[in-house]
C-alpha cells in the first residue's frame, strides 16, 4: 500500500487534513469575503457575536470586525508557520546533513553551534531577537525559524550517521559520485521522512510562539495575526471573553490540524508500525 | 425658668454634644490594626524619592519619608516637615520654618541641616525635574536647627516652589548619605525617614513591607502594616484584587475594562478622586523634520481627523475628555477659563486642509505614509496608536505602527529622532513649569526624553516660557500661561489630545482613603482597614 | 567519584560553547535600541539629561563596548556575575532568590507531565484504536494546541475567582508568617495552577511517546513470550515494556530542559510568580545585561546538569550502553 493510501486510511491524519484544508480555505477566501483592510475601524467596539448581522463574530476592543481578522489572520498564521518551518527545517537539514555525512571536525563544529542554540532557552533568544531587531512580522518569522532549527539538525544528522554506513552509499563512492550528489540524491531522500514528520511540530510551535510573543505585546501590530487579537482580548477577558476565545480556538484548530497531519504522516511512514491493527 | 424648660432647651445641644463625642470617639480611636496590601504595577529599582521623582517611588516611600509640604483636600499646600514659609518681595529668598521634635526612624533628630543637604546635594544634583527646578538655587542657609533659608539667583515663584515640593521636596537623612556615593547608598533600598511607617523588608520583584512608627510626631497611625505587592501582569493584579489578596491599586494599576467592571461591584470603589493632582494627557507627537508634518495645516488636519470623543467613549470606557491643550482643566491655578479643545473632529475639514497643503490623494487613495512609534505606558497607548492608524487611514494617510519596548521607543523618538508620529503620556505636575513647558521650550539636549525633540522652535513660546518661570505674581503668571497655551494650541507642535485622570480601585474596607488630591502618594497616616 | 569526574568533564567540554553564547548575546544586545538607563527613565516617566548621564556612568555604560565586554569577562573569570541594574545588587544573589521558584515549577511540571503522560499513554495503548485511545490522544493534542497563557488565564478565572479554591497568583502568602508544613502547603496551593498549566504543554508529547513505545514493545518477541508463559499482563508491562519505553522519554527530558524555561516566562507572567523566566523577560526589556547573561549562564548550567542526569539514567535503563558512561 502506498504512503498516501496508508495516510488516508488513518482517521487522525484524515481529520487533520480536513481541518487544515478548512484553515487554508479560510485564508484563501479572506480577500474576496472581506476585501477591506481588516485592521480598519469597522464599527462600535465590543459588539457581541450574533448581535449585529454585519459582524457575525462581533467586534474587538478596537472596533475591528473579528470575522475579517480571523480570516485574514489565517493567512498570517499559515505564513508564519510555513516560512518559519521552511527556514528552520532547511537550516536543520543542511547542518545535520553536513555534520552527519562528513563527521570529524565539521561535525564537531556544527554540533557546537547547535549546542549553543540548545543551551539557550529558545523563547528567551526569541525575546532578545525581537528586542534587538524589532517586531516587524518578517523579523518575527525569521527569528522563530532561527531559534528552532537545532532539533531537526540532530534528527537529520542521526539519519545520515546510520545511512552513510550502508552498502549502497559505499557503492556510490566507488562509482566516483561526488559528495554533493551522494548527499542530495542518495541519502537525503531516505533521511527526510522523520524530518518531515518533525516539521509538523515545528510549524505548530511556530504558531504558538508568535501568539506567546503577541501575549507579551511584542508582535507586529500592523498585521491581523491571531496572536495579536488574543493579546488585545486579554484586556477585556473577563466580560468580553469571546475576543480572545475566538482566535484562541482558531489557533487550537490550526495547531491541532498540523499536529494530526504530522501524526498521520508518522504512522504512514513509520515502517515498524506497518501492518499493525 | 423651670428645670424642665432648661432640660428641653438644652436637649438639642446635649444631643449635638453626644453626637460630637461619638464622632470624636470614632475618629480618635479608629479601629487600630490591620495589614493593608497595595498593588504596585512596576518596580522602580530604588526607594528614594529625593533621588528619583516618580509616582512609582512616591507610592511606596511617601509612607516612610516625608516631604516639606503636601496638598490638602482642596489642593492647597499644607505643612508637613515645614510648618510655615515666606518669600521676600524680590522672590529670591524663601524661608521655611521646620517642625520641631521630629526624629528619624533611627532615632537621630531631624533638623535644617538635613533640608540643606537634600536641597543642595540631592534635589539640585540628582533628582529628575529637581535639577531643573532648583537650577538657580545658590545656597540653603541654616540660621538655626529649625529654619532653612533657600537663596535663589533668580526670582522663584513661591506658589511654583510649594506645589513642586510636594513631589520634589522629600527629605532623607543627611547622616546616612553625606560622604557616601549617593547612588550606591544602601538606604536607597532600605529607606529611613520620618514618616508614620517604618521600613521593614524589600523582597525584589515581590513585595515591600512597612510597619507603624509608634513615635511619629502625629502619633502612631492606625494601620499595623502596609504591604506593597509587585504584580506586573494586569490580569493577575485584577485577580488579586477580586480575591481580596490586595485591597488597593492606584494610578490605573489594573486594566480599563476591569476598572469599569469592578466599579459596579459593591465591594469596591473605583474613582478618580484622590488623584486630582496627577492629571495626564494622551499625546500625539509630530516629527517636524518630515516635510508634510512641518506644515501646520497637516498637523491641524490630523487633529481634525481623529474623533476623540468616540475614542474616549468606546476605547477608554468614558475615562477622560478632549483636552484644551497641555494645561488640564483640573488645574484651577492655571487653566484659562476660556480654553476649549482647539480642533474638533471634522473629517471634511481634515481632508480640505490636506488638499490645501498640496497632499492630494494618490494611488489607492493614499496621500502619504507615516511611521507611528507608541511609547509604551499603560494600555491606552497602543489603543490610541491603533485608533490614530484607523482614523488617518480614513483621510488618506497610511500609518505603520512601529512597536518597540519602552527603552527602544524612547531611544527611537528622543535620541534617534527616528519617527514621524509618536504617542505617549504627558504628566502634568501641578504647575506648567515643572514638566510641561519642557515639551515646547527649545534648547534641550538631544536624547532628553519628554522634551522638545520635534525639530520645532518658536521664539514667542520660548520667551513666554522663561518669563512665566520667574514671575512671582500669581495672577501675572496665570495670564502668561494663558497666552502661552494659546500660542502652542495655535501652532500645534505636538497635540495633547485627551485629558485624563488616574483611577484608583479600593476595597470599601479601607477608611479615610482618597481624602487628598494625591492620595496614592500621601502618607496614609489616618488610613484604616475594617476587618474583612 | 566517577560521577564527579564525569560531571566536571562535561562542564569543561561545554565551557567554550557557554562562553561563546555569553559573548554572542552581549554583542547582540549592544545592537538593541536603548540601554538600561532609557528603560529606567521610561519606567520613572520623567527624564532629566543630567540624571541620565550620572546613571550611565554609574552603570558603567560610558565606556566603549570592547572595554565593557572585557570588564564583564574579567569578572566572569573570577566567578562574579556582576551587578544587576534592575535590583541594584549582585546578579548571583538575585538569581539565587528566583531560582527555587523556577526549579520547583519546572520539576513539578515535568513530573506531572511524565506521570500523567505515562498513565494516559499506557491506557491508550491498551485500548489502541478504540474510543478511550481516540479520546485520550485527542485530548492530549488539544492541550498541546492550546496557548498556555490562555489556559492559565481561564483557570484563574474558574478556580480562583468563581470557585475561590486556589490563590490567583504569587508564590506564597506574604507576611503570613507560616513555617514548616503549613508553609509547604501554602506554596503547594499557589503552585498547583501554574504547574498544571506548564505541564499540559508537554503532556501530549510524553503521552504520544509512551503510547508508541508501548505499542512497539508489545510486539517484541520476548514480551509475547512472557505473555505466553502466563505472566500477568501488569507484570509484563512493568517488567519489560515500561522500562524500554522510558528510554525515549528520558532523551526528551534532556532536549526539553531549555524549552521548559521558555514556557516558564509566560506562565510566571500569568501567575505573577517571582521566578527566573519572568526575571529574564524583565532583564531583556530593561536592558539589564548582567542579569540576562547571568540567567543564561545559570540556565545553561541547568541544561548541562539535566543532560548529565539523563545520560546517567540512560545508562541505568539501557544496560547495553552502560559501559560508555
Amino acid at each position: 500500500m502506498s504512503t498516501l493510501g496508508r495516510f488516508l486510511r488513518n482517521p487522525a491524519g484524515l481529520i487533520g487534513l480536513l481541518l487544515l484544508l478548512l484553515v487554508v480555505a479560510a485564508a484563501l477566501s479572506a480577500p474576496s469575503l472581506y476585501p477591506d483592510d481588516p485592521l480598519r475601524l469597522a464599527g462600535r467596539p465590543l459588539q457581541w457575536p450574533l448581535t449585529n448581522p454585519r459582524f457575525p463574530l462581533g467586534t474587538d476592543n478596537t472596533g475591528r470586525d473579528i470575522a475579517a481578522e480571523i480570516l485574514h489572520g489565517a493567512r498570517i498564521s499559515l505564513a508564519i508557520g510555513l516560512v518559519a518551518t521552511l527556514l528552520s527545517v532547511t537550516i536543520g537539514i543542511a547542518v545535520g546533513a553536513l555534520a552527519g555525512y562528513y563527521g570529524g571536525w565539521v561535525d564537531d563544529a556544527l554540533m557546537r553551534i547547535a549546542e549553543m542554540f540548545q543551551i539557550l532557552p529558545n523563547f528567551l533568544l526569541l525575546l532578545v531577537l525581537v528586542a534587538v531587531f524589532g517586531s516587524e512580522i518578517g523579523t518575527v518569522t525569521l527569528a522563530i525559524g532561527l531559534v528552532s532549527w537545532p532539533a531537526s539538525a540532530r534528527l537529520t544528522r542521526a539519519e545520515f550517521l546510520t545511512l552513510r554506513q550502508r552498502e549502497f552509499i559505499e557503492a556510490c563512492r566507488t562509482l566516483g559520485m561526488r559528495d554533493a550528489q551522494i548527499i542530495l540524491r542518495e541519502i537525503l531522500p531516505n533521511a527526510l521522512p522523520p524530518v518531515i514528520v518533525y516539521a509538523g511540530v515545528v510549524m505548530a510551535t511556530a504558531i504558538l510562539l508568535e501568539s506567546a510573543l503577541a501575549f507579551l505585546n511584542l508582535s507586529d501590530p500592523n498585521v491581523p495575526s491571531w496572536g495579536n487579537l488574543i493579546g488585545a482580548g486579554r484586556a477585556v477577558l473577563r466580560v468580553q471573553w469571546y475576543v480572545s476565545a475566538i482566535p484562541g480556538l482558531a489557533i487550537l484548530v490550526t495547531v491541532l490540524a498540523v499536529s494530526l497531519v504530522g501524526q498521520g504522516l508518522n504512522d504512514a511512514l513509520n515502517p515498524r508500525l506497518r501492518g499493525r491493527p | 425658668m423651670s428645670t424642665r424648660r432648661v432640660v428641653l432647651a438644652s436637649l438639642p445641644a446635649f444631643l449635638a454634644a453626644m453626637q460630637t463625642t461619638r464622632e470624636a470617639a470614632a475618629q480618635a480611636v479608629p479601629r487600630p490594626g490591620g495589614i493593608l496590601t497595595a498593588h504596585m504595577s512596576g518596580e522602580q529599582r530604588i526607594l528614594n524619592p529625593a533621588l528619583r521623582a516618580s509616582t512609582g517611588v512616591y507610592a511606596i516611600t511617601s509612607k516612610m519619608i516625608e516631604a516639606l509640604v503636601d496638598l490638602d483636600a482642596t489642593g492647597k499646600p499644607v505643612p508637613v516637615l515645614a510648618t510655615s514659609w515666606e518669600s521676600t518681595p524680590d522672590g529670591r529668598t524663601v524661608t521655611f520654618r521646620l517642625r520641631e521634635g521630629v526624629t528619624w526612624h533611627d532615632g537621630k533628630p531631624f533638623s535644617s541641616a538635613d533640608v540643606q543637604y537634600n536641597a543642595m546635594e540631592l534635589w539640585k544634583k540628582h533628582l529628575n525635574y529637581g535639577t531643573q527646578l532648583q537650577q538657580y538655587l545658590d545656597a540653603v542657609g541654616t540660621p538655626d536647627p529649625h529654619t532653612a533659608v533657600f537663596r535663589y539667583a533668580r526670582p522663584m515663584p513661591l506658589d511654583l516652589l510649594l506645589r513642586a515640593l510636594c513631589d520634589l521636596g522629600y527629605v532623607v537623612p543627611r547622616h546616612l548619605f553625606e560622604g557616601t556615593n549617593v547612588l550606591e547608598n544602601p538606604a536607597n533600598t532600605a529607606p529611613v525617614g520620618t514618616g508614620p511607617f517604618k521600613f521593614v523588608q524589600y523582597e525584589r520583584g515581590q513585595y515591600v513591607i512597612a510597619e507603624r512608627n509608634l513615635s511619629h510626631w502625629r502619633g502612631a497611625p492606625p494601620l499595623d502594616r502596609i504591604v506593597w505587592r509587585f504584580i506586573t501582569d494586569r490580569s493577575a493584579a485584577t485577580a488579586a484584587i477580586e480575591t481580596g489578596q490586595v485591597q488597593v491599586s492606584t494610578y490605573n494599576g489594573i486594566g480599563l475594562a476591569d476598572l469599569d467592571r469592578l466599579g459596579k461591584d459593591p465591594r469596591f470603589t473605583v474613582t478618580t478622586h484622590g488623584s486630582e493632582a496627577n492629571a495626564f494627557n494622551n499625546t500625539l507627537e509630530f516629527n517636524h523634520r518630515r516635510r508634510e508634518l512641518a506644515d501646520v495645516r497637516v498637523r491641524r488636519a490630523i487633529a481634525h481627523a481623529i474623533d476623540v470623543p468616540f475614542f474616549i467613549e468606546n476605547f477608554l470606557y468614558g475615562q477622560g475628555k478632549p483636552a484644551a491643550g497641555p494645561i488640564p482643566s483640573t488645574s484651577a491655578a492655571f487653566f484659562p477659563a476660556d480654553a476649549k479643545p482647539p480642533y474638533a473632529f471634522d473629517k471634511r475639514r481634515a481632508e480640505a486642509l490636506l488638499d490645501e497643503a498640496g497632499f492630494r490623494r494618490g494611488a489607492g487613495g493614499v496621500r502619504f505614509a507615516l511611521r507611528l512609534v507608541p511609547i509604551p505606558n499603560g494600555e491606552d497607548v497602543p489603543l490610541l496608536a491603533t485608533f490614530v492608524q484607523q482614523s488617518l487611514q480614513a483621510v488618506g494617510i497610511r500609518v505603520e505602527i512601529v512597536n518597540y519596548d519602552a527603552a527602544g521607543a524612547l531611544t527611537a523618538v528622543y535620541r534617534d529622532w527616528n519617527f514621524d508620529l509618536a504617542t505617549g503620556w504627558h504628566q502634568y505636575r501641578g504647575d506648567p513649569a515643572v514638566s510641561t513647558t519642557v515639551w515646547y521650550r527649545s534648547g534641550s539636549p538631544k536624547g532628553a526624553p519628554w522634551t522638545n525633540q520635534w525639530g520645532w522652535q518658536s521664539d514667542k513660546v520660548d520667551a513666554l516660557t522663561d518669563q512665566a518661570a520667574s514671575e512671582t505674581d500669581p495672577a501675572k503668571r496665570k495670564a502668561l500661561y494663558a497666552e502661552w497655551l494659546h500660542a502652542v494650541n495655535e501652532e500645534l507642535p505636538i497635540w495633547m489630545a485627551i485629558e485624563r485622570e488616574f483611577q484608583t480601585i479600593i476595597s470599601k474596607r479601607v477608611g479615610n482613603a482618597l481624602n487628598t488630591p494625591r492620595w496614592g502618594s500621601a502618607d496614609w497616616h489616618d488610613t484604616t482597614l475594617a476587618p474583612g | 567519584m566517577r560521577l564527579l569526574a564525569l560531571a566536571s568533564r562535561r562542564l569543561l567540554a561545554s565551557l567554550p560553547t557557554l562562553l561563546l553564547v555569553l559573548v554572542g548575546l552581549f554583542l547582540l544586545l549592544q545592537l538593541a535600541p536603548g540601554d538600561t538607563v532609557d528603560a529606567l527613565t521610561a519606567q520613572i516617566g520623567g527624564g532629566d539629561p543630567a540624571m541620565m548621564e550620572q546613571l550611565r556612568q554609574f552603570y558603567g555604560l560610558d565606556v566603549s563596548v570592547p572595554i565593557q565586554l572585557g570588564r564583564y569577562l574579567w569578572r566572569l573569570v573570577q566567578l562574579d556575575l556582576g551587578f544587576s541594574s534592575i535590583y541594584g545588587k549582585p546578579v548571583a544573589s538575585v538569581i539565587l532568590e528566583r531560582l527555587p521558584v523556577t526549579l520547583l515549577l519546572m520539576l513539578s511540571s515535568l513530573l506531572l507531565a511524565i506521570a500523567a503522560g505515562t498513565a494516559l499513554g499506557i491506557l491508550a495503548a491498551r485500548r489502541v484504536h478504540r474510543w478511550p485511545d481516540t479520546l485520550i490522544s485527542t485530548l492530549g493534542l488539544v492541550f498541546y494546541a492550546t496557548p498556555s497563557f490562555w489556559f492559565g488565564l481561564m483557570s484563574i478565572v474558574l478556580f480562583s475567582i468563581y470557585l475561590g479554591w486556589l490563590p490567583p497568583g504569587g508564590f506564597e502568602e506574604i507576611g503570613g508568617g507560616l513555617t514548616g508544613l503549613a508553609r509547604a502547603m501554602d506554596i503547594a496551593t499557589h503552585m498547583l495552577l501554574p504547574t498544571v498549566t506548564l505541564a499540559l504543554i508537554f503532556l501530549a508529547i510524553y503521552l504520544r511517546i509512551m503510547r508508541a513505545s508501548m505499542l512497539e514493545v508489545m510486539t517484541l518477541d520476548y514480551v509475547r513470550t512472557a505473555r505466553a508463559k502466563g505472566l500477568g499482563e501488569a507484570g509484563v508491562l512493568l517488567r519489560h515494556a515500561l522500562r524500554n519505553a522510558l528510554l525515549p522519554m528520558v532523551t526528551l527530558i534532556g532536549l526539553q530542559a531549555g524549552t521548559l524555561l521558555g514556557g516558564a516566562v509566560v506562565v510566571e507572567s500569568v501567575f505573577a510568580l517571582p521566578g527566573l523566566g519572568r526575571l529574564a523577560y524583565d532583564a531583556v526589556t530593561q536592558r539589564d545585561l548582567n542579569t540576562l547573561l547571568g540567567i543564561v549562564f545559570v540556565s545553561a548550567l541547568l541544561v548541562i546538569a539535566v543532560n548529565l542526569v539523563v545520560d546517567l539514567l540512560y545508562a541505568r535503563l539501557d544496560p547495553r550502553i552502560g559501559g560508555r558512561a
